[in-house]
């Protein structure tokens, strides 16, 4: 076993088991919101999902923050708003992203998302704060698992 | 082994990230003539009394969990690269076993008559930035005439109108951001700025600044005279290269670097605006003065200099504006340099807010421009990057929902299930 790098849980896409129901969108949105409740989320607060269900023909998958062993976002991002753990998880400061989209330019999943209304980013957080993520909590067909980094 | 860094800024930083991922111990000395490790894409925001210690990059707790040693407030004036140190203002000597120098950029003051009168300001660093916010204050001014449509000029211009002041914006070219966006951007960016408030003036430029010993007004090469209560030179910027001149360091349009950072001088390292770095969309070498470039730049140097040998890809020009209410996005060639280039849009910007192209050739992207919609244009730019065949997706490209799904099946299998995002992986093919 190569004990030293497997130290990092996230979440991998099976697309050959995703059938776009989009539950992991929603649920994402439901947990990040203050309300708590997936209508109000995106009515109200008008909050957006951290994965994105990408279709096309008969492929579906749901992409989110790969927290990437090099991570561009880290590289471009201007304000110190990005940071990376050292588990390797990478994190998005709300508070202090100042919006300057270079995390949104440079990243190869498109995973880091822009909010221009309230001028920061937001991407996957691996739902710290819960302890488990949400969006895998919710695929009904084992199409997001939560493992080990490979 | 002692790590030695002059500058504090992007590459700096990416350094010493680099070095820590190799080397966890031995000592690292930054040195800087600045007080602190500020953002400097963030300082106009100091116009609107945005709080200052916002516009901090790295805090003290980054450089005591890197046991890395500040010496602030002191310029490096030479290097001696026989006895391996660097002499600081003070008189105090610095020694080092591996040096990087990422001194940056320096703002370009083309020779104008009357450009050493007080309310003349350039705008590159945090102190510049202050003292220009300082002489508006103290002086009252109303009136502000502003050398060149680059990102920095835009980004003044804009800041002024926020606290109300009178701006007219002078460029030698046509249009606006000319050397960094396609036509139809600069129209679109020109528009969200003129209804703002900014004034601007194409075709010409700026020839005397008149004044006693302050400005007051400006003459333009047409022969206008425009108030001016005070005057911004936002032309360009040049690499800072006096430092690494002292060491016997190569320069061209700035330092030279080989494909792991390092100088021709042994044990020198070069990072940031100060060098002149690869542009993988042309292959020239050229300073490309960006702020993910520096940081990556400065990451590699430290791998290298920490002993783990790893090439520096070379840089794509990217652009990002960020202080208008619709964001700008731009990456690699926006405008064919001729027919051999293919063009693909998707304009609705009067009708839904928002104007898409990419650039291809040979059935790569090479380029892009997003305005307005910007959600997930980094797979583009990882397109560009990778140089990844896009013969079978070509219009897709331009849509809003184009995705990893519209990349080859191979790509999503080696980052997605396989998880191969280390810096190595993401070599172009
Ligand atoms: C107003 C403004 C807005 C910008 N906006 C953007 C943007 O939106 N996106 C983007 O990508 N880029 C932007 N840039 C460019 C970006 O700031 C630079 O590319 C980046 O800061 C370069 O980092 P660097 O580490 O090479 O050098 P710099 O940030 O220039 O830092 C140089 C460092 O060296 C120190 N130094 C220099 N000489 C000496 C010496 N002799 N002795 C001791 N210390 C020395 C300085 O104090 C400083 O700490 C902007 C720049 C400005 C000025
Ligand atoms: S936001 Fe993008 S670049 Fe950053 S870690 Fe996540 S997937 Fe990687
Ligand atoms: S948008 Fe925010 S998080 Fe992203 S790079 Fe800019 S400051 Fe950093």
């Amino acid at each position: 076993m190569s004990g030293k790098k497997r130290k990092l849980m996230k979440v991998y896409p099976i697309e050959e088991n995703c059938i776009s129901c989009r539950y992991c969108e929603v649920a994402c949105t439901m947990v990040h919101s203050e309300s708590q409740d997936p209508v109000k989320a995106y009515k109200l607060e008008g909050l957006k999902p951290r994965p994105t269900v990408e279709v096309k023909g008969a492929v579906s998958l749901s992409v989110m923050c790969r927290h990437c062993k090099h991570p561009f976002c880290f590289d471009a991002c201007i304000s110190g708003a990005i940071t990376v753990d050292k588990n390797g998880k990478v994190n998005l400061d709300e508070d202090k992203c100042v919006g300057c989209w270079n995390c949104v330019l440079v990243c190869p999943f498109g995973a880091a998302h822009p909010f221009v209304e309230r001028k920061h980013s937001f991407k996957c957080d691996l739902c710290e704060e819960r302890g488990f993520p949400a969006c895998v909590e919710a695929c009904p067909n084992r199409a997001l698992i939560y493992d080990f980094e490979r | 082994m002692r790590y030695v860094i002059v500058g504090n800024s992007a590459a700096a930083v990416g350094c010493i990230t680099g070095i820590r991922k190799v080397d966890k111990e031995n000592e690292i000395v930054v040195i800087s003539y600045e007080d602190r490790c500020y953002s400097k894409p963030m300082i106009a925001d100091v116009l609107v009394d945005f709080p200052e210690e916002k516009l901090l990059y790295r805090d003290e707790k980054f450089f005591e969990e890197n046991g890395v040693t500040q010496i602030l407030g002191h310029k490096a004036i030479s290097i001696n690269p026989e006895s391996k140190v660097v002499v600081l203002d003070s008189g105090e000597l610095v020694p080092y076993d591996k040096l990087l120098i990422s001194t940056g950029a320096v703002p370009f003051v083309p020779p104008i008559e009357g450009s050493d009168k007080k309310g003349v300001f350039t705008f590159t660093e945090l102190g510049s930035a202050k003292a220009f916010k300082e002489y508006i204050k103290e002086n009252n001014v109303k009136e502000v005439i502003i050398i060149g449509s680059g990102f920095i000029g835009l980004e003044v211009a804009y800041f002024l109108r926020e606290i109300g002041i009178n701006v007219t914006v002078v460029e030698l070219l046509d249009r606006v951001l000319g050397k960094a966006l396609d036509k139809r951007g600069s129209e679109i960016v020109e528009k969200m700025l003129r209804d703002k408030g900014v004034n601007f003036i194409f075709n010409n430029t700026v020839e005397r600044i008149e004044g006693d010993e302050k400005v007051t007004s400006v003459t333009l090469k047409s022969g206008d005279v425009l108030r001016a209560d005070a005057v911004v030179v936002a032309i360009g910027v040049r690499p800072n290269v006096e430092l690494a001149k002292t060491a016997g360091v190569e320069v061209n349009r700035g330092i030279v670097t080989d494909d792991h950072m390092a100088t021709n001088v042994p044990d020198i390292y070069a990072a940031g605006d100060c060098i002149e770095c690869l542009d993988i969309t042309d292959g020239q070498r050229k300073p490309l003065p960006l702020f993910p470039l520096a940081f990556e730049q400065g990451f590699v140097a430290g791998l290298n200099m920490a002993g783990k040998k790893m090439e520096y890809l070379g840089g794509l020009p990217l652009n990002s504006l960020k202080f208008l209410e619709k964001p700008v996005l731009n990456a690699g060639i926006v405008e064919p340099p001729d027919d051999s280039y293919e063009v693909i849009l998707n304009d609705q910007f009067e009708k839904k807010g928002y104007y898409r192209k990419a650039i291809i050739k040979d059935n790569r992207l090479v380029g892009f421009v997003a305005i307005g919609e910007i959600d997930r244009v980094g797979i583009l730019t990882n397109l560009i990057r990778q140089r990844i065949d896009v013969s079978g997706i070509k219009d897709r490209l331009v849509s809003l929902d184009f995705g990893l799904v519209d990349l080859p099946q191979e790509w999503r299998k080696e980052k997605l299930v396989e998880d191969k995002t280390a810096y190595k992986d993401w070599r172009a093919v």
